[in-house]
């Protein structure tokens, strides 16, 4: 499937995919609103953008108690708005810490890639974020994702 | 009505064997034998549906035609009363029998009623069932007053529905602080705290002596500490215990639930349990038996005896005890061993968000073994992360230079982690 595939060493940590996606879905720029995250460790001047991988194995899914998250034909895991009662137990199980919160609504909130053109990766200016055909099965995906951050901090 | 694959209960851990059986067994037959009527709701749900935030249709969480598709027959409102593993069959409440191949014994927890004198003399409620749930529910739309007795995970939970519903409360816990089985001292007394500013009035350190029915039908509860109060609702949440309402020890062995290896077996051929009825390998080692009774360890354990049922031999790793929960406003999450014991190290955390207490407790050998949040809810993800760190026995070494100013997978990605599937 077509997923954002981060490109570490390019970000500069700008925070404009925040921006943009916090405003395509919610209407204000408010980067505690966003569903991709730019993780940043100053001192190692180390930034990682990190948001939804639509893991096959879906731990997420598998532990929510109404059967609130499912994944489309498409391959984007999606949380169901109407079923999900806010238990947070998806929060709990993702290994990414990428799930989460809107606590106006109540509910969990995950990257849902935009339908297809995700917000995000078009404001990225240095070209961090790319929107490009990834292997879908899980293992091959993570390893990708992961070595993308191994190379980064093998040095630190 | 005989069956290769017979499974009693219609909940988390059923449902993931159901899954899991049809990964590996397209044909075999599949009977689901439940006593509660209708298809399966979420448990975990019935505080909303309670509060008034969720219909009774927003509770299902399977469909008549979900079960038909996986081919699995529902036999609904059937209490199976006694288990022959000698014939191999199950006895019905109604006086059927059905015969299986392999029995999956997943009936769950069962609430724990109190020493409280009058107990059974004065309507009370508990939340375990959806029946519970429609009566707590109806009760409470009358109600102005309650009293949660027991300030565990369900009667916060009830007690949340209750203010949701603007009743005034008194929690009375036994424990000198609020959610002892998920809260160390220090996070106990911050969430009392909360929950005080709330308007709640608790009691704590003291328990429900007697129950009374006062002449305008109010209840009046009299305290171990003397105090009295009197209230219109009562809810009863002590605790809850493996409901082995349908097996004996002639069965298989029984512990404090239903004992099985790390492949679900019990101790009798063919048999299986799993969920909150089973006493499972500990994740956290020690070779010691734990029961959890959590959505997440029954959902594990329902798939890996799915799977073995149909032959396969798929090991547990065990069962790691979690939990999150947004109450009064403040999300509090809990995993593995969250209370250090002897010889363990505490790595107390500050700049997270806002004022969030975050404990990490590392164990003798260096590995990360419990952690506890309490805070707002957007900062719980990271215990997401951490979670997966105890889960392949990870290093704090590995982690501590770079937990500032939050945990997050970059750290976790030195090496590349083991999906599990
Ligand atoms: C209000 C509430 C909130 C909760 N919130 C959370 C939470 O936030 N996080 C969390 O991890 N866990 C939570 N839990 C706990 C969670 O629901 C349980 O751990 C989980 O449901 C266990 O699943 P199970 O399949 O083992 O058993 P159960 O869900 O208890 O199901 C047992 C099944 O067996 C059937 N059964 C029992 N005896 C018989 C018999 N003799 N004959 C036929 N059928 C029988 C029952 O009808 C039922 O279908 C909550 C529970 C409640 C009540
Ligand atoms: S939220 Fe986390 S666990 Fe769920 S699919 Fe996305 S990355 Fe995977
Ligand atoms: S927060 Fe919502 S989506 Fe997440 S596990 Fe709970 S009900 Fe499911």
């Amino acid at each position: 499937m077509k997923q954002i595939v981060v490109h570490q060493e390019k970000c500069t940590a700008c925070r404009e995919c925040e921006l943009a996606c916090s405003f395509s879905h919610e209407g204000v720029f408010n980067p505690a609103l966003s569903r991709i995250r730019v993780n940043d460790f100053y001192e190692e001047q180390f930034y990682l953008p990190l948001t939804c991988v639509h893991c096959a194995d879906m731990p997420c899914g598998t532990v929510c108690p109404t059967v609130a998250i499912r994944r489309d034909p498409d391959g984007t895991v999606r949380v169901l708005e109407e079923r999900c009662i806010g238990c947070k137990m998806c929060l709990l199980a993702c290994p990414f810490g990428v799930m989460g919160f809107a606590p106006e609504r109540g509910v969990a909130q995950n990257c849902d890639l935009c339908g297809g053109d995700p917000e995000c990766v078009k404001f990225c200016v240095p070209g961090a974020l790319e929107f490009a055909e990834v292997e879908t099965d899980a293992k091959a995906k993570q390893k990708f994702f992961a070595s993308v951050v191994h190379r980064a901090l093998a040095g630190t | 009505m005989d069956a290769r694959y017979v499974l009693v209960g219609n909940s988390a851990a059923s449902l993931a064997a159901v899954d899991w059986i049809r990964k590996y067994d397209r044909e075999g037959r599949i009977l689901l034998v439940n006593r509660e009527p209708g298809p399966a709701y979420s448990r975990v749900a019935l505080p909303y549906y309670v509060a008034g935030e969720m219909t009774l249709e927003d509770l299902w969480i399977r469909t008549p035609r979900d079960y038909e598709e996986k081919g699995v027959e529902l036999l609904d409102a059937a209490p199976v009363v006694a288990v022959d593993p000698e014939a191999r069959k199950i006895s019905l409440a109604d006086g059927r029998s059905v015969g299986y191949e392999k029995l999956l014994l997943a009936t769950g927890s069962e609430c724990v009623a109190p020493p409280v004198s009058g107990l059974s003399e004065v309507p009370v409620h508990y939340l375990w069932t959806l029946e519970d749930a429609r009566g707590l529910k109806a009760a409470a739309e009358k109600a102005r007053t309650g009293l949660v007795i027991g300030g565990g995970f369900i009667g916060m939970l009830a007690a949340e529905a209750l203010r949701k519903l603007r009743i005034r409360l008194t929690i009375v816990e036994m424990a000198p602080q609020l959610l002892p089985q998920l809260l160390d001292e220090e996070g106990g007394k911050r969430f009392g705290e909360a929950v005080r500013d709330e308007g709640v009035t608790l009691e704590l350190g003291t328990t429900v002596r007697t129950l009374a029915r006062k002449p305008s039908g109010e209840i009046e509860a009299e305290l171990g500490n003397g105090r009295k109060v009197v209230v219109d609702l009562v809810v009863v949440a002590a605790g809850v215990r493996p409901n082995l309402s349908c097996v004996t020890p002639e069965v298989c062995e029984i512990g404090r639930g239903i004992l099985v290896d790390e492949f679900l077996r019990t101790s009798r051929p063919g048999i299986f349990a799993a969920g909150d009825v089973a006493e499972v390998v500990d994740f956290l080692g020690g070779g010691q038996r734990v029961l959890h009774a959590i959505w997440p360890s029954a959902v594990e354990q329902g798939r890996i005896a799915g799977a073995n049922m149909t032959g396969r031999q798929i090991a547990y790793d065990g069962s790691l005890g979690m939990n999150v929960v947004e109450l009064f406003h403040v999300t509090l999450a809990q995993i593995g061993r969250f209370r250090e014991g002897p010889g363990d190290d505490v790595k107390l955390l500050g700049g997270g968000r806002g004022d969030a207490y975050r404990k990490i407790v590392v164990d003798r050998d260096g590995v990360v073994v419990g952690a506890m949040y309490l805070g707002d809810a957007h900062g719980v993800a990271e215990m997401g992360v951490v979670h997966s760190w105890i889960r392949r026995r990870a290093r704090w070494k590995d982690f501590e230079r770079h937990h500032q100013p939050r945990f997050t997978y970059a750290l976790t990605v030195r090496d590349v982690p083991e999906v599990r599937t």
